[in-house]
């Protein structure tokens, strides 16, 4: 490929690795010809490359040359004796900054913590055209990247007019391209400024500038042999070298000019942060809890009255175009006002860190985002979704696009780290809606299934989940593959994927440990997260067990499952089911006595989903206990676990479990059970 | 009544210095370590007394209105009315709010410098600065006070879960404290204080903000989430066991105050009162703003803790 290069084009190629070798020595010899003092102006960290690698403070020629020994000929430290030499007298010519004193570092460092600055690079060499480096340049500054020249480049870019000054981001180090060296002494001070890193150590040093500094060199042609013999050095910072043609051999990485700088971006997982949507439409989180009313709607989607979907898919690197929005069939302006429209949304995102594990849990927030806009409104997931935009909002010439473009932008703000491109496609024309809806359904059944098959032996790590502690303060979800959320709405799956986006967040791992007894579902590991995010107010909690310390209740359940001691069995009640239950209590009457964190056996709450599970209760016996459940719930699971009811034995089971149409007071429950043998009946006893 | 209550806690609360003297390596008359409790406030051994922080601010606009009524008369910049503060109230630190930062298109950022360097001239106490609240203007604000106050280990406010690179950088570049702020909620003080160990801040430079609401008014939620967090604290809970800050602000512009016919009695005895109830709660630095609430404050607090020592010995 090189090769090819260099005939095609006819340009100079240098060798790399012979270049560091010839590099080395003559950089060896400067340095064992040294005499006399050596010192950068205004700074307290010596040489600092020197300092940070090896500790010592060396204010000497004959202290460099030992140290330069003893690091083994550390290509860093020589580079930086040699430049210590040549600006022992004037620091730089003027337009050049030279070393830059402390006082400016910790500016630096600061815009660098701050955000304000995302990355940092070293641009050195000739370039090919004044254009390709203004180019880079421009890019860099748009990027908001700081960025440091030396060696021609600066002419170069001068000379056609660009300005180059720390204001505009454009550092120009020096004349010299081994003047690069003050961009590694930038970095060992950083560390040490802002890093905590001691000097002399070195395996600190490298994993600081390996996951903070964020840092990359794009190289022009016509180093010379000890510049080349520096920049690679650079490598032992894990600082990625980009060639732009030139040379070959070595480990330096080839790229276009024009890609140099997203491929040194992304390669340090470095993205750009969006601030501001640019569409006709108020976008917050102020505007979340409102509604669209018929009469204010311009529009509406999904909602039983035209089909419509949702989908976030992962896709390669290449495949994405960021902020790119398509839409496939009419927009707002060949709709007429207060129709129903089919919508697919289909956001397909790529990222580094980004896995299909997440894929649920980001499609989850297109609810929040298009909730955001003043002038929308979604509930709702999937193929469920309903949407509506209102008449004022397509007065101020808000179009269906804009939604796209309020949901790229807000993925890659909000999923900055996870993100690197977002694109959005809106599909309003039926045909192809039902097209696409049928490949996001296959999605999502494949979905389920991956969490279906998840057995609670199968992983080593359950999840905790204490968002709601802010109102119960002791309450703590343990979430495992077979036991979602009491709430219904996080899985085992969603909890690790919560955990690995938001490490600090509030679910967290929690390592199963010593099994205590497999029955009841009780495990050291658990005993020990929960006693302490419970801050000491829950010592067990048994994860199957409705009797024997069961898990703590927030008041988020979907369902409560409760004992009636008088039928030996438990009864099921729903948040949705408004009347009257057996024990005598309605569910919002009962939610009021168990909630708010506490532990109360006999009572649990639960998620619609952990009923169906074979760990529901399976210290007690199992669904084989439940003696009650409205109507309603008998049907929602029917309909929900499809084959598999039958092939459980579901529909024997459920036809003897009595509803409110079969009882409604305690009495005629208990002659109910009785009539059809329920199986509670005949149970080893609860109490 | 005896305070002694036999309870073993694992963890202590973490200790923060705050203001350098002389010797290190700032200008300061004093430097206080706050932190280092190892049980609830009044319990078995009292704890540390609170500190007092005089509050005052580059721009009166946005003052409640009962506190600039009871401003003394010649104090025309931040630096004559802090030296006016240390003299007269002789609180135990001076906190400087850049009011003037909270206007729409602020940008006089150089004046920041300024003032900061003025005020630490005009007083000898460890400063407390409250810069902006607006992620704008931050960046630039941030850095100024922080290069203003090298050296002097400031108290820098404040940092919020959304909001919080800049404080934070200001105090890693430059060796100063940072307050944390969140809105009266224990997971989120514990998430903003991870976020910021990620930044970079050791955890001994962290004051936690619980954010404190007047007195009946919504105190009782920050009170029962100081609660919490000194519980988590000495439960062993690294992220939460930092020292905290409470200034009862919101205590100067309830409708009492404004519907009374004598507001500035009203506001002193509800910003007192507020305040030690925070101190109650654990708060180590106490943060007013009426010039009269300051003594009587610091009668109650030393009635309170020597009151409580006393109670220990009787008992014991």
């Amino acid at each position: 490929m090189i090769q090819e290069l260099s005939n095609t084009k006819g340009e100079m190629m240098t060798e790399i690795p012979s270049a560091i070798i010839r590099g080395r020595e003559k950089i060896s010899g400067t340095i064992s010809a040294l005499t006399g003092d050596l010192a950068f102006p205004e700074t307290a960290y010596h040489l600092p490359i020197t300092y940070a690698v090896t500790g010592r403070e060396v204010h000497t020629a004959d202290a460099a040359r030992t140290a330069y020994e003893d690091s083994d000929k550390n290509m860093l430290i020589g580079a930086e004796i040699v430049v210590a030499e040549q600006e022992r007298e004037i620091s730089e010519a003027t337009g050049y900054t030279g070393f830059i004193e402390d006082a400016l570092i910790r500016k630096l460092g600061y815009s660098l913590v701050d955000g304000s600055i995302l990355g940092l690079c070293l641009i050195l060499g000739t370039p090919p055209s004044a254009d390709t480096a203004a180019a880079i340049c421009r890019e860099l500054q748009e990027k908001l990247m700081l960025t440091f020249l030396c060696g021609p480049v600066i002419t170069v870019l001068t000379d056609s007019g660009v300005k180059v000054d720390l204001s505009l981001r454009l550092i120009p180090l020096g004349a010299t391209s081994i003047k690069g060296v003050h961009f590694a002494d930038i970095l060992a001070r950083v560390a040490m400024m802002f890093g905590g890193v001691p000097p002399g150590d070195v395996s600190r040093l490298i994993t600081y500038a390996a996951e903070r500094a964020k840092a990359f060199v794009i190289v022009f042609p016509s180093l010379s042999d000890e510049e080349i013999a520096f920049v690679d050095a650079l490598r032992i910072l894990n600082i990625p070298i980009i060639q732009v043609g030139g040379y070959e051999g070595g480990e330096w990485l080839l790229s276009d000019p024009q890609t140099a700088v997203s491929k040194g971006m992304e390669l340090r997982g470095i993205t750009v942060r969006v601030t501001a949507i640019p569409i006709p439409m108020a976008c917050s989180p102020a505007f979340e809890g409102k509604s669209i009313r018929k009469e204010e709607m311009f529009v509406e989607f999904g909602g039983g009255r035209s089909p419509a979907f949702e989908l976030l898919v992962t896709r390669p690197h290449g495949e994405v175009t960021d902020g790119k929005v398509t839409l496939i069939g009419p927009d707002v302006d060949q709709i007429p006002e207060g129709s129903a429209v089919p919508l697919g949304i289909i956001i397909e995102v790529a990222g580094k860190q980004m896995k299909s594990d997440y894929e649920p849990v980001l499609e989850r927030r297109i609810h929040n985002f298009i909730n955001y806009g003043e002038g929308s409104w979604h509930v709702a997931q999937r193929d469920l979704i309903w949407v509506r935009i209102t008449k004022e909002a397509v007065a101020n010439n808000l179009k269906i696009t804009d939604l796209g473009k309020l949901l790229a932008a807000r993925f890659r703000m909000d999923f900055e780290s996870l993100l690197d491109a977002v694109q959005v496609t809106l599909i309003t024309d039926k045909d192809a809606v039902t097209r696409a809806l049928a490949d996001a359904e296959a999605i999502y059944q494949k979905r389920d299934e991956r969490i279906a098959g998840l057995k609670d032996e199968d992983v080593s790590l359950y999840y905790s989940c204490i968002l709601c502690q802010t109102f119960a303060p002791n309450h703590v979800c343990i979430i495992t593959p077979e036991r979602p959320a009491l709430c219904g709405a996080i899985t085992w799956l969603d909890g690790r994927t919560a955990y690995e986006i938001s490490p600090s967040g509030a679910n967290q791992p929690v390592e199963k440990g010593t099994l205590l007894n497999a029955v009841s579902g009780e495990y050291e590991g658990v005993n020990r997260f929960v006693r302490k995010a419970s801050h000491g107010e829950i010592q067990r909690c048994v994860l199957y067990s409705i009797m024997d310390a069961p898990m703590t209740c927030c008041g988020c359940f979907e369902a409560i499952a409760m004992i009636l001691p008088e039928t030996n069995g438990v009864m099921v009640v729903t948040r949705e089911f408004r009347g009257d239950t057996p024990f005598g209590m309605t569910f919002s009457t009962l939610a009021g006595t168990i909630g708010g964190g506490a532990q109360t056996p006999g009572f649990i709450g639960i998620s619609k989903s952990y009923l169906t599970s074979d760990r529901f209760l399976q210290a007690e016996g199992g669904i084989q206990r439940v003696v009650w459940m409205p109507a309603h719930l008998k049907e929602e699971i029917r309909v929900k676990m499809g084959e598999s009811f039958h092939e459980k034995g579901f529909d024997t089971l459920f036809s003897i479990i009595a509803d409110e149409t079969d009882a409604v007071t305690l009495d005629e429950l208990l002659t109910y059970l009785e009539s059809v043998s329920h199986p509670a009946l005949s149970m080893p006893s609860l109490i | 009544m005896n305070y002694i209550l036999p309870h073993t806690w694992s963890g202590s609360i973490q200790t923060v210095t705050i203001g350098a003297t002389k010797q290190e390596g700032g200008t300061r008359s004093v430097s206080y370590e706050i932190g280092g409790d190892t049980d609830l406030p009044f319990m078995n051994r009292s704890g540390k007394k609170p500190l007092l922080a005089y509050e005052i601010c580059d721009d009166t606009a946005i003052w409640p209105q009962v506190v600039r009524d009871a401003m003394p008369k010649g104090i025309s910049d931040p630096a004559s009315w802090a030296a006016y503060g240390e003299k007269t109230l002789k609180p135990d630190c001076i906190r400087l709010n850049l009011t003037s930062t909270r206007k729409p298109n602020s940008s006089d950022f150089a004046s920041i410098s300024a003032t900061v360097q003025s005020v630490l001239a005009a007083t000898t106490l460890p400063l407390i600065i409250e810069g902006s609240a607006d992620p704008a203007v931050d960046s630039e604000v941030y850095i100024r006070c922080g290069e203003a106050g090298q050296g002097e280990r400031l108290v820098l406010g404040t940092a919020e879960a959304d909001r919080y690179r800049s404080v934070a950088a200001a105090a890693m570049a430059y060796d100063h404290i940072i307050i944390a702020q969140t809105p009266i909620d224990v997971n989120l003080a514990k998430q903003l204080n991870i976020l910021l160990r990620e930044t970079g801040i050791p955890d001994n430079r962290i004051i936690i903000d619980p954010y404190t609401g007047a007195l009946g008014y919504g105190f009782e939620y920050t009170y029962s989430t100081m609660e919490r967090i000194r519980f988590a604290a000495l439960k062993g809970d690294d992220d939460l066991a930092m020292p905290m800050i409470s200034a009862p602000a919101d205590s100067l512009t309830v409708k009492e105050i404004r519907e009374s016919d004598s507001p500035s009695e009203i506001a002193v005895s509800w910003e007192r009162a507020t305040a030690v109830a925070s101190a109650i709660a654990g708060a180590a630095i106490l943060v007013v703003r009426h010039p009269g609430t300051v003594l009587p404050l610091r009668t109650a607090i030393d009635a309170l803790w020597e009151g409580s020592r006393r109670e220990v010995s009787d008992g014991a």
